[in-house]
């Protein structure tokens, strides 16, 4: 059961009803107070103050001052009245009930219709702020668009200006420059004259007197500047070249930072490609990654000729055109390690695969087809088949007619066979 | 109206002094010719410049800029940069080429510089895989080599006729590099700093005249850029050997404006009035425009 609270103190004028009520001790928050129009209520556990008012009041202009314990109502009458009392009297319990259930609802809607309120004056605020921005910065632009006509108005008027100035000064240079033409034609014309007569007089013993030539005037600017002093410019300068290396791209196209990450990813793409084709046989499973890589094998092979190691030197590129038989570079060399091993026919065949591998015969392959000739022209010597020999030293001079040793020892070849032909 | 048989490709008064005004070309077939605007059935100077298209073209000693004999350079999508004097005929005074063997890049950009005297001129070639050479005339050297790691499309010093000062590249990619030419360093080279703007290929770089660090170039998205470039507090400074470094500035944009859809790739500005330029576009137009406020940069 709470405690009703009884003790309280009120006056009022026409217009107002000041109540104060005291709180015996505990504090009371804006929480425990509720009020409507004509039904006032404070509860601040285990107290309970009630009052039906006399008359309704205005309840959201009313106010509700909290103090240390006591608590003082500001109540706006509706109606400039005085009240007999501050409550009701006479009220059953009934009737208080449906008061207070009324109350209840009534604030509940008030409530309600506060939110709604509240809602739309800030839609309405949003909406405003909006405008206002948008306005400012249309403003401000406009502003700016302002200025820059005035600007270029005013740059354009300066251009004209500038632009008259220009043809003016220009006509009256030309006008000059005629002057002075004409004066100097005049100059000319006198002297001319003056010779004239000087050649008639004394006719023995004078030297030609050569006239000034005048030039036809195509244009009055050209003559006039041949009159200016030529000024000294140097000699051409005396040819050189400078020979030049380029940062190396293998692509055709123009470099491209954002493109590197692909062109890179491509390579490597090609480099796969012309590893093993048959990679499936099943001894190369045996073998390590590099050892599938023609390229490797390649490198392997030449490292064991130039150590002499010949044999080992074959089968890294037997290897090698097991993976890849379509790279004549393989055959090559192979044919060297044949030559020094002296295998003169598989020297031969490795040359002619290698050769045939070279067409079509471009300047890229220069190098290599001479090496091929010459490998071939020094197997068929060795096998004493001096003619063939001959024939494949001179298809080598052909393509590099430079080379001296190629020359050497084709001339060799054809003294050994008119040798043999004359001994026969 | 003049129309010549084969296509042109890039043309300068470089070379030609004030009255002359001839007109040095570089067409599509390798040819370069000198025209007198004039009389332009036949030209004044032709020769047979390279076997491919003349890329780019440069004159000095003309229009009194720049000491020294009048010469031209034209660089070829033959991997080749040549320097012609007009008063010789067939033959280049230079010839910078690859070396035997060596397979060729398309020389996309030329700039002549360093000509404060009579004998002193480099050129500067940029190629399209990046590279920056710079040769030295008179020493008929390599002077200096770089890469920028993208294709070259525009290089100028910012004045011909000074003690090369500063380099500006223009590149691919929408980026640009601006090398402080004063000092070299014997392995590092040339100090830089670059940019990137556009967001596409920067067709060219002009430096503004009146005025030597404002610059502007072109770009791929139709758009100019108007740049400013300011020094460091020092220009050079000593590395852990004592090597002099040279050290960059800054570069701040001023202004910015697009003005087509298509790529602009010429521009040049007047040497008469500050500000006036002209630029042409890949849209078939030519647009004269004015910059203001230069004197207040």
């Amino acid at each position: 059961m709470p405690l009703w609270l009884r003790e309280y103190s009120w006056r009022q004028t026409d217009a107002a009803v000041y109540l104060s009520l005291p709180l015996r001790g505990v504090r009371a928050t804006p929480a425990n107070i509720f009020c409507t129009d004509q039904y006032l209520k404070v509860s601040v556990p285990p107290f309970l103050f009630e009052a039906v008012l006399y008359a309704p009041i205005d309840d959201t202009n009313s106010t509700a001052k909290i103090g240390d314990g006591i608590i003082f109502f500001t109540l706006y009458k509706k109606e400039m009245a005085m009240w007999d009392s501050l409550m009701i009297e006479n009220a059953n319990k009934e009737k208080l009930q449906c008061l207070r259930e009324n109350a209840v609802l009534k604030a509940h809607e008030k409530a309600k219709e506060e939110a709604e309120a509240k809602k739309v004056t800030k839609q309405e605020h949003k909406k405003y702020t909006l405008e206002a921005t948008m306005k400012l910065e249309a403003a401000e632009r406009k502003r700016i668009e302002d200025l820059k006509e005035q600007e270029r108005q005013k740059v354009t008027r300066e251009l004209e200006l500038w632009k008259n100035q220009q043809t003016d000064t220009e006509r009256q240079k030309r006008l000059q420059r005629e002057e002075e033409l004409h004066q100097e034609v005049e100059q000319l014309k006198e002297r001319k004259n003056e010779k004239v007569n000087k050649f008639r007089i004394p006719n023995e013993g004078t030297s030609k007197t050569r006239v000034k030539p005048t030039k036809g005037c195509p244009g009055s600017d050209s003559m006039f500047s041949e009159n200016l002093k030529e000024e000294q410019l140097p000699a051409p300068r005396s040819a050189g070249t400078i020979k030049i290396n380029f940062t190396s791209r293998v692509f055709p196209t123009a470099l491209r930072e954002s493109r590197v990450a692909e062109e890179e990813e491509w390579l490597r793409k090609q480099a796969e490609a012309r590893r093993t084709i048959n990679a499936d046989l099943s001894e190369l499973e045996d073998l390590k990654e590099e050892e599938k890589n023609p390229d490797w094998l390649k490198d392997k092979g030449n490292k064991m000729f130039a150590t002499g190691n010949y044999l080992a030197a074959v089968n890294a590129y037997n290897l090698a055109v097991r993976l890849n038989n379509k790279l004549p570079v393989l055959y090559l060399n192979r044919a060297a390690c044949h030559l020094k091993l002296r295998n003169l026919h598989k020297a031969i065949e490795d040359s002619s695969k290698a050769l045939e591998l070279l067409t079509p015969p471009v300047p890229d392959n220069e190098n290599a087809r001479v090496k091929a000739y010459v490998r071939r022209g020094t197997a068929f010597c060795q096998l004493e088949l001096y003619a063939e020999g001959l024939q494949d030293y001179e298809a080598a001079l052909k393509i590099d007619p430079k080379n001296k040793i190629i020359e050497k020892d084709a001339e060799k070849i054809r003294h050994i066979i008119q040798g043999t032909l004359q001994d026969s | 109206k003049i129309e010549k048989a084969k296509p042109i490709k890039c043309g300068t008064f470089g070379a030609t002094s004030l009255q002359q005004r001839y007109l040095a070309t570089g067409d599509f077939g390798g040819n370069l010719n000198i025209w007198n605007l004039e009389a332009p059935e036949i030209p004044v100077y032709s020769v047979k410049a390279h076997k491919e298209i003349i890329n780019c073209i440069d004159g000095v000693g003309g229009l009194g800029i720049g000491e020294g004999a009048p010469e031209i350079v034209t660089g070829s999508r033959d991997g080749t940069v040549k320097v012609w004097d007009p008063r010789q005929k067939d033959t280049p005074v230079a010839n910078m080429e690859p070396v035997q063997g060596e397979s060729k890049r398309d020389c996309w950009t030329v700039a002549f510089g360093n000509a404060y005297n009579q004998e002193e001129r480099v050129v500067c070639a940029g190629y399209d895989n990046g590279d920056i050479k710079l040769f030295d005339l008179k020493t008929m050297s390599l002077r200096w080599e770089t890469n920028i790691k993208n294709g070259v499309c525009s290089v100028e010093f910012d004045r011909k006729d000074v003690n090369m000062n500063k380099l500006v590249a223009t590149s691919l990619e929408g980026k640009f590099h601006v090398f402080d030419m004063r000092t070299q360093h014997p392995t590092k080279g040339f100090a830089s700093v670059s940019e990137k703007a556009h967001k596409s290929t920067m067709w060219q770089v002009r430096h503004l005249p009146q005025n030597r660090d404002i610059f502007m170039t072109s770009g791929g998205a139709g758009s100019l850029h108007l740049w400013k470039y300011e020094y460091p507090a020092q220009r050079s400074k000593k590395d852990s050997e004592g090597a002099e470094m040279g050290v960059a500035g800054s570069v701040s944009l001023l202004q910015n404006v697009t003005l087509s859809t298509q790529p602009i790739s010429s521009l040049d500005w007047s040497p008469d009035k500050k500000g006036l330029c002209v630029c042409g576009a890949f849209d078939q137009t030519v647009r004269v425009l004015i910059v203001t406020k230069l004197n207040k940069v």
